[in-house]
């Protein structure tokens, strides 16, 4: 599967060293970034976040803590208080930064008026391609998803399963240097699980950025290079599996957040 | 080049829309108009007396057509934005590399080919059934384009405002129908005694009505003008306001 870009990045080496590795500009950059809702609620205060480029980078927190926020900030999907968000080094007021970002919701949000081919070639069309280009590419991820017998069914009508492929389909569907998953699996069963596993994993092995949010930490922790906890909207630690286990002196990731959310 | 192909594609998946439910979004509303066309037109057309020079049936053609593209560009517009934001696949666009000008320019692009494909099918139906006139063509897409521009955005506007379907269809069954009704569709204001004939000065709707059956009899209550002033006073910050929205994100983005 061809989906652009690639620099491997050095699996396992601890986290210091992947930014050395990587160089700049980031994937993804965050300064400052706040955001307080017209209703009062803090979803993140002056939060600062680095993640390289080819990075597989895990966000882990309970629900409220701000990864929704942290995303919408990045995807122009919520107005931010203060702060700035950088793609590869540009704001993302910039509308070429938005063309180098993929996002597959949480909630399955697909267009109940379009077939499964037709949500590929608009989404495609949004994001600037051209005709041909986006017919190839669609055909290309309906075979990537095996959607192949569902192309002419429209959204509400596919199983839960096949929505969930169709919304990561169309989240690579621009060819995006970033691609960001929130909690991508939630709600699968196990083998859908393990295939959605399989095709971010050759993603991330051709050199795209992932930023995956998720409520399973044995995901996270299979998945991700480094992983950033956050709790009511701020970041509390950063690091590899490893390197979380050691610095909260816990044997699992499940006793790091355990310790990380209780304090 | 990325945000014109995006608007050609937004354009596309609106007019696709349309397409696919045609038989609520094309079929109901001129089914309903021709129906008033036959039941007030030529059944009662025999019994009142010309308005003007022209025949009641004639005179009552342009109304009806002018309702039923108002409203089905409102009604287009408020749904399609609103369907969006509740199923929350806006976000596909609103994360796209598009200007919001694109935005606000592809949602309207749907409302208007929905309204215009009603309005000709209207006025063939209807040159069909009564010999109805295009006196003043410019005047008439001039008066037709500005009145779609500025119920299309309305509909944008409340598609966004609005946190219940009941919310779009208040406006159009509380505040459109009623002032297409009392706009001059049926009969001409000159017959209405006072004050109410003065009033109907202060109802938009009376203005646009005046405007295309200037379009298509060369004759109305008011000036041309004077008719087409008031509808692109109406029209531009209509659209400026749907505009300003997807800018600035408000209602759009939390």
């Amino acid at each position: 599967m061809a989906v652009g870009l690639r620099r491997r990045s050095p699996r396992g080496a601890p986290s210091s060293l992947i930014e050395v590795f990587r160089g700049d500009p980031p994937a993804l950059e965050l300064r400052g970034l706040t955001k307080r809702y017209d209703d009062g609620t803090l979803g993140v205060e002056r939060f600062d976040l680095s993640v390289p480029d080819g990075a597989f980078f895990g966000l882990l927190g309970p629900n409220g803590a701000g990864k929704t926020t942290l995303i919408s900030a990045v995807c122009n999907l919520i107005r931010i208080t203060a702060g700035e968000v950088l793609v590869f080094g540009e704001p993302t007021s910039s509308l070429r930064t938005r063309r180098w970002i993929g996002l597959a919701e949480q909630d399955i949000n697909l267009d109940r008026f379009l077939t499964v081919r037709e949500t590929l070639l608009y989404h495609g069309g949004y994001f600037g391609m051209e005709r041909a280009d986006a017919e190839g590419r669609a055909d290309e991820m309906i075979d990537l998803f095996e959607l192949g017998a569902k192309a002419g069914v429209v959204a509400p009508k596919l199983s839960g399963g096949q929505r969930r492929r169709l919304l990561l389909a169309r989240a690579l569907m621009h060819r995006p240097r970033l691609i960001i998953l929130d909690e991508p699996t939630a709600g699968v069963d196990f083998e859908l699980r393990q295939e959605l596993w399989s095709t971010i994993r050759r993603l991330h092995a051709d050199g795209t950025t992932i930023l995956l949010t998720t409520h399973y930490l044995e995901e996270a922790e299979v998945l991700c290079e480094e992983i950033a906890l956050i709790r009511g909207g701020r970041l509390i630690a950063r690091d590899s599996a490893d390197g979380l286990r050691r610095h909260f002196g816990a044997d699992t990731l499940q006793g790091v957040y355990v310790k990380a959310m209780a304090g | 080049m990325t945000g014109y192909r995006g608007l050609l594609w937004l354009a596309r998946r609106e007019t696709l829309r349309v397409s696919k439910l045609w038989t609520q979004t094309i079929l109901a509303p001129v089914v309903s108009s021709i129906l008033f066309i036959l039941v007030f037109g030529l059944s009662l057309g025999d019994r009142i007396r010309n308005v003007g020079t022209v025949e009641y049936d004639v005179f009552i053609v342009p109304g009806l057509i002018t309702m039923a593209m108002v409203q089905a560009a409102y009604a287009n517009n408020a749904s399609t934005i609103f369907q969006a934001r509740y199923d929350r696949y806006l976000n596909d666009i609103l994360s796209s590399p598009m200007h919001p000008w694109q935005m606000t320019l592809g949602f309207l692009i749907g409302g208007l080919y929905r309204a215009f494909t009603i309005g000709l099918a209207l006025f063939a139906l209807a040159v069909a059934l009564i010999a109805v006139p295009v006196e003043r063509p410019v005047a008439l897409i001039a008066a037709v384009s500005l009145g779609l521009v500025l119920f299309a955005s309305l509909g944008t506007v409340v598609g966004i405002f609005a946190d219940s379907w009941d919310h779009t269809t208040f406006i159009a069954n509380i505040v459109i129908l009623p002032l297409a009704f009392v706009g001059g569709v049926f009969y001409s204001i000159d017959l209405l005694p006072s004050p109410w004939e003065e009033i109907s000065h202060f109802n938009p709707l009376f203005y646009l009505v005046q405007a295309i059956r200037f379009g298509f009899l060369g004759e109305s209550d008011v000036s041309i003008w004077l008719a087409l002033g008031v509808t692109a006073a109406l029209a531009v910050p209509a659209y400026l306001w749907a505009q300003w929205l997807f800018s600035s994100g408000r209602k759009l983005k939390a």
